[in-house]
């Protein structure tokens, strides 16, 4: 059979299909990526996708939790204080109950009572970035007013509202705990206890009974402390989780579109070799035909 | 007519014979590298012999023709193979056009929606505070942007298919005009039992550049060839050609007109055939994805924000501006409707504080909103099918170029000039006229000694 006598145009072609190769190569590792356009490995683009999204929302929980602790921890402290104040008015308390006291004596600290009640509506208002924290959610607002006509003489102006953060995938967690649960429960109010003592104090009469109302409002309140105690060790723990994430979001990232760079360098280094051959080839062909021979 | 004047006569024909044969030899080098030329061989054949009694003498060579080396069947492959290969590499170009817009994971529409949903997450633990409310609004307005330019990009990219499927249907009308004015002059050639093989080349070469715009058929009939499109059109018939024409259609694209009928949808291969495709099919198809994305995400976030409370403590309203109804331009047309962070209703119950309804648009992320699908995954469904729609298409392409190659190989090897068979050929004929030259000069002397006889 005849052959084509012009394999130049295949000789072109197999020059073209090695540059091409060295191209993709030269873009694989210059960008680090294996995957630059969809058409590079389509299933990996669409995933890579919703890879970003994972590695996008995993930083935002670390940002929620990070903004989170700040007011669990300023909760926390208040609360503490809190717990401090009632131990001291519960020793007030007791103090007062010794029948050797004399009316001035109790009356002092009955006064000394008045402003531990002060000390705690100021504590109840503590903000946060200026966010009343104890407030439910009407956080514009001090939540605890100081109102004579009710008895505790205190008046609750927050809500019952709960504020929720979502810190994983399906992880949401309550952030706050409202005021009216904390200081105002039905039962264990925490100023209607202090001002029962101030009163019996005053009258001389049922002290005991008024300082025991003080200590279980003091355990009530102890118990609900363990809230934001257990809430910054949730955040601790979830950040901890988190940044373990991220490392394997990014990892996936890595085996879904990054660079294996030995096989690009290896492909890099084939095609340059391709290409050289080509070349050659191309040089030598029909370098000589029968008409050098006529002489 | 035997004797001397006999042999003479039979070495002036091997002379002229021989002067022929290389002038043949000459034009194969000559085009060796003419695109689409046929290598030519004169056909030789002995003369009628004469009968002079009981002896027959031949009468010498004579040229009969000077043939063309062209496989018809191979031919018509070869345009066959060209217009496969013209639709996938158009497609090819463009839709590596539009994956350009889909390529990365980190920035882009696909990024936009999760920074959205981010943002209402950042907003969550401080729901009043305004800067973070701004930063929704900026990752919405990124977001509508994002959508807005990709939208009008593949717009654009349309209406330039649109000016090449004019030009191209111009191209095709030179050459079927070209096509039919060679056939002509083959015709008339031909009736004058002429040679017209250069002829026949010039027009092969024509329908192998039609080839590559249209899918274009040769039916060789007694008046000349006849060109139809595997529709049935006819665009060359003999000598005469039939102009295509394209005009406006009410769908705002160009329409292919062969003798008032439309024949956009029916064109199978070459490049229009290709540009019509993107144009019409997958453009639009991806066109209607992102108004699907658009309008669902628009629609399902601006419900969200209605059942909360904004800043002020008023019932929220619309995040974007309400997409069109049906969906269509929505990818194009989305904004954000407010400018004022304080409107975004994150409260569920008309606080500052409360970030209750900030949940219910943060669930639009993994709410079906379009085409029962997440925002994300319906996205994500869009780069995979823009990308898979071109891996596809680039192996096609490859396949086609090999098949391509293989077959111009083919015609090479019947039609292409070998200059070590053309030198090969020269040392022949001028052999061979050197030895009718040789005959004549001894005729020649013969004649002398024939005339001198006398003497």
């Amino acid at each position: 059979m005849r052959v084509n006598p012009n394999p130049m145009p295949d000789l072109l072609a197999a020059l073209n299909q090695t540059q091409l190769e060295a191209q993709q190569a030269l873009r694989e590792i210059s960008s680090g990526r294996s995957v630059n356009e969809p058409s590079d490995n389509p299933t990996a683009a669409a995933l890579l996708v919703e890879n970003n999204d994972q590695a996008t929302f995993n930083n935002g929980y670390l940002q929620s939790l990070n903004s989170v602790q700040g007011q669990f921890s300023t909760a926390d402290s208040t609360l503490s204080s809190v717990v401090t104040a009632l131990q001291r008015a519960i020793s007030l308390g007791v103090e007062g109950a010794n029948g050797t006291l004399s009316d001035s004596d109790r009356a002092a600290v009955a006064t000394e009572l008045q402003g531990i009640q002060s000390q705690l509506v100021s504590l109840a208002n503590t903000s946060y970035q200026g966010r009343y924290v104890f407030a439910g959610t009407n956080t514009n607002t001090p939540p605890f007013v100081v109102d004579n006509t009710v008895a505790s003489g205190v008046r609750y102006a927050g809500n019952n509202g709960v504020n929720q953060v979502s810190i994983g995938s399906g992880y949401k967690l309550a952030v706050n705990l409202p005021g009216s649960q904390l200081f105002s429960a039905a039962g264990n109010d925490v100023f209607l206890a202090i001002n029962i003592l101030i009163q019996a104090l005053q009258t001389n009469t049922s002290i005991d009974t008024a300082v025991s109302g003080v200590g279980a409002a003091y355990s009530y309140l102890s118990a609900q402390r363990v809230f934001y105690g257990n809430a910054l060790n949730q955040t601790q723990s979830q950040t901890t989780y988190l940044n373990t994430a991220k490392l394997q979001i990014s990892q996936q990232e890595n085996t879904l579109g990054g660079v294996d760079l030995a096989a690009a360098a290896t492909n890099l280094a084939k095609s340059q070799t391709d290409t050289q051959a080509t070349l050659a080839a191309i040089s030598k062909f029909s370098q000589n035909n029968l008409f050098d021979y006529l002489k | 007519m035997s004797g001397l004047n006999g042999s003479l006569s039979i070495a002036l024909s091997a002379l002229s014979v021989s002067q022929q044969a290389l002038a043949t030899t000459s034009n194969n080098v000559a085009n060796a590298n003419t695109p689409g030329f046929s290598r030519q061989r004169p056909v030789l054949a002995a003369g009628d012999p004469v009968v002079v009694g009981e002896l027959t003498f031949g009468t010498g060579v004579m040229l009969q023709k000077i043939e063309s080396l062209r496989d018809p069947i191979l031919e018509i492959q070869l345009n066959q193979e060209t217009q496969q290969q013209s639709k996938l590499d158009t497609s090819l170009g463009q839709l590596r056009q539009i994956q350009t817009q889909f390529g990365s994971a980190s920035s882009g529409i696909g990024a936009d929606i999760s920074n959205f949903f981010n943002s209402l997450q950042q907003l969550a633990p401080d729901p009043s505070n305004l800067a973070l409310r701004q930063s929704v609004l900026t990752a919405a307005g990124n977001l509508a942007t994002d959508l807005n330019n990709t939208a009008h990009s593949l717009q654009t990219q349309r209406s330039n298919l649109d000016l090449n499927v004019v030009q191209s249907v111009s191209q095709v009308n030179t050459l079927t005009a070209q096509i039919a004015s060679v056939d002509r002059q083959i015709s008339s050639l031909q009736n004058a039992h002429q040679d017209a093989s250069s002829l026949v080349d010039t027009q092969t070469n024509l329908i192998r550049q039609l080839s590559g715009l249209v899918d274009v058929s040769v039916i060789p009939t007694d008046q000349g060839i006849s060109l139809a499109l595997s529709n049935g059109t006819t665009l060359v018939s003999g000598s005469q050609s039939f102009a295509l024409s394209s005009q406006l259609g009410s769908d705002g694209v160009q329409h292919i007109l062969a003798g008032g009928q439309d024949i956009t949808g029916s064109l199978k291969g070459g490049s229009l055939a290709g540009l019509i495709q993107i144009r019409d099919q997958e453009i639009p198809g991806l066109g209607s994805s992102l108004d699907q994305l658009a309008a669902g995400l628009a629609n399902a976030l601006n419900t969200a924000n209605k059942t909360g409370f904004d800043l002020n403590g008023n019932a929220g309203g619309n995040l974007f501006v309400p997409p069109p109804v049906g969906g269509v331009g929505a990818a194009a047309t989305l904004s954000v409707s407010i400018t004022d962070p304080a409107l975004i209703a994150a409260s569920s119950d008309r606080t500052i504080g409360s970030n209750g309804n900030l949940a219910v648009l943060s669930a639009v992320h993994d709410q079906a909103v379009a085409n029962g699908q997440t925002p994300l995954d319906f996205y994500s469904n869009i780069v995979f099918q823009v990308g898979i729609a071109t891996s596809n298409t680039s192996a096609d392409v490859d396949s086609s170029n090999l098949i391509l190659r293989q077959l111009q190989d083919q015609r090479g090897s019947v039609s292409g000039v070998s200059l070590d068979e053309e030198a090969a050929n020269l040392i022949k004929y001028q052999t061979a006229y050197q030895a009718a030259a040789r005959v004549v000069s001894t005729v020649n002397t013969l004649l002398d000694v024939a005339v001198n006889l006398g003497k």
